[in-house]
């Protein structure tokens, strides 16, 4: 039974750190521009099929790993630039209509090029087989996930409280027209948030597509477990965006343990109940990002 | 109709043998609502032509399964010249996307809208289930059920139109008991995708494995859609049964089978489980992952048969790889379905159903006929080992147990 | 044709400017209705399929109308709107299976049972503002999707089946009245039946609505949506009436459900999905916000759509670009571009140019 409670420790890190690259876009993005971007998803299935086209023609992993990310952030500049820039000041509303179709037109533009099937990212070899872990053997690959996500939240995190990059895109939430007041243009901060946002979608999407399936279906699976992290940490909060998703990703694991049926349904009981009692979130105090 | 081997063609609506209707030409038929337009784009209403309407996913996860599954029924109406019986025969292609309602919808539109002689799918079982009832309803047409195997649309379904063409869930899991305990270990942990299927699985082949005198000694379900199996793998390891069962198909197999190696179990258990686990649309993303696992299927596309050596590499000629289980039931719909009409000269349900009902077919698979009190297939069923062939791993078949009928579950027709 | 404008009209003593639905708009809609129930048996004879695809179209309509109600008019952004569908849904396919399957039992069960469930969810919900009352509506749809996916009912009460899990209930048959099915009792073919019943249960909903939105209950609704302070500051009850109106509303997606279901024949946990409450958001932007028709317009549309392009392969990035474009260059829906075409015809192309030259000069920044 120890060996079962490490291993899920393990896997909720795992995953608590890959929903963290996630759920940071989108929570940044919904801070910063009221965006609630359903697209995401789409990004993150993007970046797996990215990789595996890259890894797949070049035969080299960390190829894959560094350039998919960035073909993902193109494709998210692209929409931000010609579809989200004209629309804000709108009702945030129309931004989910918008992105909802992205997602959709994105998923069917993947079935058509690449068909329904499962395909997978080959890991290198270096990366592939076990090791042994205190009393339990895990893979490799898994562990290495852990330690990649973990070493860019940190430095992410680093990065929005200390740089003059982070305040500035904690002041450009905050208070639009001062910022352009000081003579910066907030559409570039805008469409430099989305375009990050993607990326580090993109970047979860090509590490989790080694030890999970890639297929059509993988965005649209996990846009709404992005949406509990997000509420449960605050909507705009990058710290608590990353506390939820480690919250959720440490449940999702304990619950496979204890009752599988029942995990999903406690999440969303869990983000209804912190919409009831504290809509600003769990550990989201007043900060924007 | 041409088809390449990505998931999804281009000029997939409508389609006969000889010609193609152009996509346009058929929005124009179909759907002008309101224009009342009286084209009859109804084949039934025509007798010189036979109207095939397939009900199966050409997007979503199981897309690759109705392009096989139309593939194979098309091959065959091409090696007779597109004619069943001196009769022009026309597909419909209409997409259930897997979802239940649309399942509905499209068997409406098939057997409303163009009268089809015959239809053939679906591939989920709960769409199945929910075709049911408009099968009955609606028309009197025959059913072609070229891949829902749950054993309740026969207990609760239990119509004379429908003609089982795949497998039911009793089939592909219960016999696999016998190997396993003769062969592998008297003692497994059940593995299971929690939801239908997969509990009507392992329950079938856990009351078989019992009764000859195995042991149970823990069962894991894990929700579909399940991405990481960790938890799980952990708790059958914990389990210390030398060898597992398990129900999963598509993404959760893909999944399933991965993790399993690279969480190294396959180097202290025994994976056994339903084909569905290692087929052909699992197994190319699972790899040198599959190797040595058994699983039981009525189909294997190494069969060492003259019958299956032709229908491969016809299949193969026409649509550029090899025919896989899903492949294979398509092609003996088709035949069934050819063989009835030739035999009665007639396409009307109630002449084809005896007709069916005594039929001895010549399939890849081996020979399959219809069990009469339930329009079940009976047929071989066969247990195979992934092996490493040249092209990336197959299966072998190790073992063979022979027309395999199954239980009736109340339906005496 | 003058009995029915005057039943939209009868109900709002208060003359203001603003009713919804003009008695030109009700004339519209009256002759599409007789139009729709004059060409239908001739549809019947000559494409019988082509009636399944209105009855589709109508109980979307019906349930774009509901949501419209209370999103639209009164400005609650309800993400679970399939909490209320799907509940109606299952309580119909419940009580045939089991009891019995007397319209005027089933029906009226699936309304109140979609009341209930829209009274808890919103009870719970209406204090929450903007995206965080649609954020909770999701998690409650969402939650109410998983116990009929696993049929936690079942395992709670020790009993084979009550959702019956991820293959939901099938076998729902047809309406009946004293022991007979319906349309042997009318003599119409069962098709033709469940299409006019539809029509005529969506007609009734709908002027029911604007009734209700043209009244002095609407009114304070319109006010809320407004500006909820202020109106909180006259003295009513804002939560009320919030809460009020989603029960209104969920008791008209529950009768979409009841009638949905019977018809498909089969209820399945796919009704209450998220992926239903976002569709049906699009069918109300694609139609026009707050206008009651312009969302039914809307939902026939995407129905229709989707069954036409079911078969392309392609059809996913279709539908996603007609979202898109809709979003960007069309934000009022389909009833905004007939509105000001109807206003002005002449100036259509000036404004279609315009709207472009806009979206040039936003991308610029």
């Amino acid at each position: 039974m120890l060996e079962v409670f490490i291993r899920s420790t393990f896997l909720g890190l795992q995953l608590g750190m890959t929903f963290a690259l996630i759920a940071a876009g989108l929570t940044l993005i919904f801070g910063m521009m009221d965006v609630i971007n359903f697209a995401h998803g789409a990004l993150y299935m993007l970046g797996a099929y990215f990789g595996t086209v890259i890894a797949g023609t070049f035969g080299n992993y960390w190829l894959a790993l560094l350039l998919a990310p960035l073909f993902v952030g193109l494709i998210g500049a692209a929409i931000e630039i010609f579809s989200l820039r004209p629309l804000y000041g709108r009702n945030p509303l129309y931004h989910i209509l918008l992105t909802f179709g992205f997602a959709i037109a994105i998923q069917g533009a993947i079935v058509l090029i690449f068909g329904g099937q499962s395909r997978r990212i080959d890991v290198p070899t270096v990366l592939e087989g076990t090791i042994q872990v205190g009393p339990v053997t895990y893979p490799v690959y898994w562990l290495f996930v852990l330690i990649v996500s973990t070493v860019l939240i940190a430095l992410i995190w680093i990065g929005i409280e200390r740089s003059n990059l982070g305040i500035l895109m904690r002041a450009s939430a905050h208070d639009t027209e001062m910022v352009n007041a000081l003579g910066i243009d907030v559409n570039k901060v805008f469409t430099g948030v989305f375009v990050f946002g993607a990326i580090l979608a993109g970047i979860a999407g090509v590490l989790l597509g080694g030890s999970r399936s890639v297929h059509p279906g993988m965005g649209m699976g996990i846009i709404i477990e992005a949406f509990v992290i997000v509420v449960i940490g605050g909507l705009g909060s990058f710290r608590g965006a990353v506390y939820a998703a480690l919250l959720v990703g440490l449940v999702t694991a304990y619950g496979s343990v204890i009752a599988p049926t029942l995990t999903e349904l406690f999440l969303f009981a869990m983000m209804a109940i912190v919409l009831i009692i504290k809509p600003s979130g769990l550990f989201g105090a007043t900060e924007a990002a | 109709m041409s088809q390449g081997d990505s998931g999804t063609s281009e000029s997939r609506t409508v389609g006969t043998t000889s010609q193609t209707i152009s996509r346009r030409g058929y929005l124009a038929g179909a759907g002008a609502v309101g224009a009342a337009a009286l084209a009859g784009c109804a084949g039934g209403e025509d007798d010189d032509t036979l109207t095939v309407g397939f009900a199966l996913p050409y997007t979503g996860t199981y897309a690759m399964l109705g392009e096989s599954i139309t593939n194979g029924f098309e091959l065959y109406i091409d090696e007779h010249d597109g004619e069943v019986n001196g009769r022009e025969v026309e597909f419909v292609e209409r997409d259930t996307e897997a979802d239940t309602n649309r399942g509905v919808d499209v068997t409406r539109e098939l057997l409303v809208e163009y009268q089809a002689d015959a239809i053939v799918g679906p591939v989920s079982s709960a769409v199945a289930m929910a075709m049911i009832d408009t099968v009955q309803s609606e028309a009197n047409s025959i059913w072609f059920n070229a891949n829902a195997g749950d054993y309740r649309v026969t207990q609760d379904g239990c119509t004379p139109y429908h003609f089982r063409t795949s497998f039911n869930d009793w089939q592909t899991s219960a016999p696999l008991a016998e190997f396993v305990y003769d062969e592998v270990a008297d003692n497994v942990c059940l593995a299971y995708a929690d939801y239908a299927f997969g509990v009507n699985s392992k329950d079938f082949f856990a009351e078989e494995f019992e009764d000859l005198g195995g042991e149970v000694v823990d069962e894991v379900g894990a929700p579909l859609g399940t991405d990481d199996y960790s938890s799980y793998l952990g708790q059958i390891e914990d389990s210390g049964a030398e060898a597992v069962f398990s129900f999963f198909a598509g993404d959760d197999a893909v999944n399933y089978v991965n993790q399993f190696s690279d969480f190294g179990l396959d180097e202290e258990m025994t994976q056994t489980g339903s084909g569905f686990l290692l087929s052909g649309d699992t197994l190319p993303a699972q790899g040198d992952s599959a190797l040595g696992m058994y699983s039981l299927l009525h189909y294997a596309d190494t069969l060492d048969t003259d019958r299956n050596q032709t229908f491969y590499d016809a299949y193969a000629d026409a649509y550029g790889e090899g025919p896989n289980v899903y492949a294979c039931q398509g092609y003996d719909s088709a035949q069934a379905f050819a063989a009835a009409v030739e035999e009665t000269g007639s396409s009307d349900a109630d002449d084809l159903i005896p007709a069916l009902e005594g039929l001895q077919i010549d399939s890849p698979r081996g020979p399959l006929a219809f069990n009469s009190e339930t329009h079940d297939p009976v047929h071989n069923l066969y247990v195979r080992e992934v092996v490493e062939g040249d092209d990336g791993p197959e299966n072998e078949v190790i073992e063979t147990f022979e027309d395999i009928e199954g239980p009736t579950w109340g339906c005496s027709l | 044709m003058q009995w029915f404008t005057d039943f939209f009209d009868r109900s709002h003593a208060l003359e203001t400017g603003s009713e919804i639905l003009s008695s030109r708009g009700r004339l519209a809609v009256a002759i599409a209705v007789v139009l729709l129930a004059v060409v239908a048996p001739v549809i019947n004879v000559f494409e019988p399929f082509w009636l399944n695809i209105l009855v589709r179209m109508l109980i979307f309509a019906l349930l774009a109308l509901s949501l419209d109600f209370i999103f639209g008019y009164a400005g609650l952004l309800s993400f679970g709107h399939a909490a209320m569908f799907g509940a109606g849904g299952y309580a119909a396919a419940l009580l045939m299976r089991e009891y019995t399957q007397n319209l005027f039992v089933v029906l009226p069960a699936s309304i109140v049972v979609g009341v209930i469930v829209a009274a808890i969810i919103g009870w719970l919900s209406v204090r929450a503002k903007g995206i965080y009352f649609a954020m909770l509506t999701l998690a409650f749809a969402q939650m109410f999707y998983v116990i009929a996916f696993t049929d936690l009912p079942a395992t709670i009460l020790d009993v084979d089946e009550v959702t019956g899990a991820d293959d939901g209930l099938v076998g729902v048959a047809g309406f009946e009245l004293f022991g007979e099915p319906i349309h042997q009792l009318a003599g119409l073919d069962h098709r033709l039946l469940y299409f006019y019943m539809t029509l005529a249960l969506v007609v009734v909903s709908l002027a029911a609505i604007v009734r209700l939105a043209n009244s002095p209950f609407g009114r304070v609704l319109q006010a809320i949506r407004e500006n909820e302070e202020r109106v909180e500051f006259i003295g009513y009850n804002v939560t009320r009436y919030k809460v009020i109106a989603f029960s209104i509303s969920g008791g008209f997606a529950g009768l979409a459900g009841g009638l949905y279901v019977p018809f498909q024949s089969v209820a399945h946990p796919g009704l209450l999905h998220w992926e239903i409450s976002g569709e049906l958001i699009v069918m109300l932007l694609l139609g026009g916000l707050g206008t009651l028709w312009g969302p039914m317009l809307g939902a026939g549309l995407v129905v229709l759509v989707e069954d036409l392009l079911g078969g392309v392969a392609s059809w996913e990035i279709i539908l996603g670009g007609i979202f898109i474009v809709v979003v960007i260059f069309a934000p009022r829906g389909l009833a905004g571009i007939l509105i000001s075409i109807r206003n002005d015809p002449s100036q259509a192309l000036t404004n279609a140019r315009k709207t472009l030259r806009n979206y040039i000069e936003k991308v610029k920044g």
